[in-house]
C-alpha cells in the first residue's frame, strides 16, 4: 500500500488482487440473501471506496484496521441502502435471484449500469484499462490524447463512478 | 464489469489525493480570511481592544481557540478510519465539561439573578447572531476539508466541524464583544457556538456521505 501510494502501480495490483478473496467472502457472509451477484456489487463498491480513499491511512500505521474499517462501513451502507430497495420492489429482487444462477459469480451488475451513464470517453478509458489491459501508453497513442490526459481522465472517470454508485443506491 | 477488471482500472489510476489535513488547512484558512474580512467591515474591534487583550477578558479569545485546537485533532482523527480517536475525543469532552463546571460555579456564586441580570443586554441577540454569521463560511471550509476524509460517524464529525467553526467565529467575535461577565460570555458564546454545532450534525450525513 505504501507503494500503492507512492504511484506504484503493480504493487497495488497486486494489493487489490490479494484483499479481494478475503473481502469477497466478508460480503458474502453478511449478505447472503442478495445473491452472487449483488455481493460482488457490494465488493467492487467496497474496492472503489479503499480506492478513493487511501489517503487517509496513515503510512506508519496498520494497514489492517483500516482496510477492515472502510470495508465494513460501506458493507454496512450498501446492504442498508439495497435492502431499503429491495423492499420497495419485490420484482427487482426476483430478477436479481433468477439472474444470478446463469452468469459469471464475478460479475456485478451495477458496474454496467453506471458506465452507460458516463461521458462515452470516460467510460472508454475505464473499459480499456479495465476489459482489455490496456497500459497508459497505448491508451493514449490509440484515443490520441497525451498520456497526462489519459491519467487525468481515467481519475476523474473513477471519481464519478464512485459518487454514481452512491447516488444509484440511494 | 468484472471484479478484476474493476481492479485493473483502479491500479492504473496513480494519481495521489492531497492528505485531508491539508486540503482542511487550506480551506480553513481561506474562510478565517473570509470571516476576518467581514468582521473587520461589519463589527470591529472594540474601542479599548488593547486593554481587554491585557486583562482576564482575553480569555474569551483564547478558551474558544483551545476548543478549536482539541476539536480539530478529533475531526482529524474521525476521518481517519481504524485511527484511534477514543483519546482525543475524551480530551474534548473534558474541556467542555469543565466549561460547564465554571459556569455552574459563577452561577452558584450569583445566583439565578444575576444570571437574568447579565443576559438582560441587548448584546445578547448580538451575539448570538454574530457568531453563527461569521461562523458559515468556516462551518463549509470545515465539512468541505473534511468530506475528502472518509468519516465513519458522518453525524458526531459534523457537529466538530461546526465546533470548530463555531469556536474560531467566537474568538474573532470576542474582539467586538464588550461584555466581560463570565455569566455572560459563557451561556451566550456557548448557545451561539452549539447552533453552529447543530448545523454541523446537520450536514455532517450529507457531505460527509462516501
Amino acid at each position: 500500500m505504501r507503494a500503492a501510494n507512492r504511484g506504484d502501480t503493480m504493487a497495488y495490483h497486486r494489493l487489490l488482487m490479494a484483499i479481494t478473496p478475503v473481502l469477497r467472502k466478508v460480503v458474502r457472509a453478511r449478505g447472503a440473501a442478495l445473491g452472487p451477484e449483488g455481493c460482488e456489487d457490494v465488493l467492487q463498491d467496497v474496492l472503489l471506496a479503499i480506492h478513493s480513499k487511501r489517503h487517509t491511512w496513515h503510512e506508519d500505521a496498520p494497514l489492517r484496521p483500516w482496510l477492515y474499517a472502510i470495508a465494513r462501513h460501506k458493507v454496512v451502507d450498501a446492504f442498508r441502502a439495497r435492502g431499503r430497495r429491495v423492499e420497495v420492489s419485490i420484482d427487482d429482487f426476483a430478477e436479481g435471484l433468477a439472474a444470478a444462477a446463469g452468469s459469471d459469480p464475478a460479475e456485478g451488475r451495477d458496474m454496467e449500469k453506471v458506465l452507460s451513464k458516463l461521458e462515452p470517453r470516460a467510460a472508454e478509458i475505464v473499459r480499456a484499462f479495465g476489459l482489455n489491459g490496456e497500459t497508459t501508453a497505448e491508451t493514449a497513442a490509440r484515443l490520441d490524447m497525451s498520456e497526462g490526459a489519459v491519467r487525468v481522465a481515467l481519475h476523474r472517470a473513477l471519481k464519478s463512478i464512485a459518487r454514481l454508485r452512491e447516488r444509484m443506491i440511494e | 464489469m468484472k471484479t478484476e477488471d474493476l481492479i485493473s482500472a483502479l491500479a492504473a489510476d496513480t494519481m495521489p489525493r492531497a492528505p485531508v489535513g491539508q486540503q482542511l488547512g487550506s480551506a480553513l484558512l481561506v474562510a478565517i480570511g473570509v470571516s476576518l474580512a467581514a468582521f473587520a467591515v461589519f463589527w470591529g474591534p472594540r474601542p479599548d481592544i488593547w486593554a481587554a487583550l491585557g486583562s482576564f477578558a482575553v480569555l474569551k479569545t483564547l478558551v474558544p481557540l483551545a476548543f478549536v485546537l482539541l476539536a480539530l485533532a478529533f475531526a482529524l482523527a474521525m476521518v481517519h478510519p481504524g485511527f484511534p480517536h477514543k483519546r482525543r475525543g475524551t480530551a474534548l469532552g473534558a474541556l467542555i465539561a469543565l466549561a460547564a463546571l465554571t459556569f455552574m460555579i459563577a452561577l452558584a456564586r450569583e445566583g439565578q439573578v444575576g444570571l437574568v441580570s447579565a443576559l438582560s443586554t441587548p448584546s445578547l441577540v448580538t451575539c448570538l447572531l454574530s457568531i453563527p454569521a461569521l461562523a458559515m463560511p468556516l462551518l463549509a471550509a470545515a465539512i468541505w476539508g473534511l468530506s475528502s476524509g472518509a468519516s465513519t460517524r458522518p453525524r458526531l464529525t459534523g457537529a466538530t466541524a461546526g465546533l470548530v467553526a463555531g469556536g474560531v467565529a467566537a474568538a474573532i467575535y470576542s474582539l467586538y464583544c464588550d461584555k466581560d461577565m463570565m455569566l455572560f460570555v459563557l451561556p451566550a458564546y456557548a448557545t451561539a457556538i452549539g447552533t453552529v454545532m447543530l448545523a454541523g450534525a446537520l450536514l455532517g450525513p450529507r457531505i460527509l456521505k462516501w
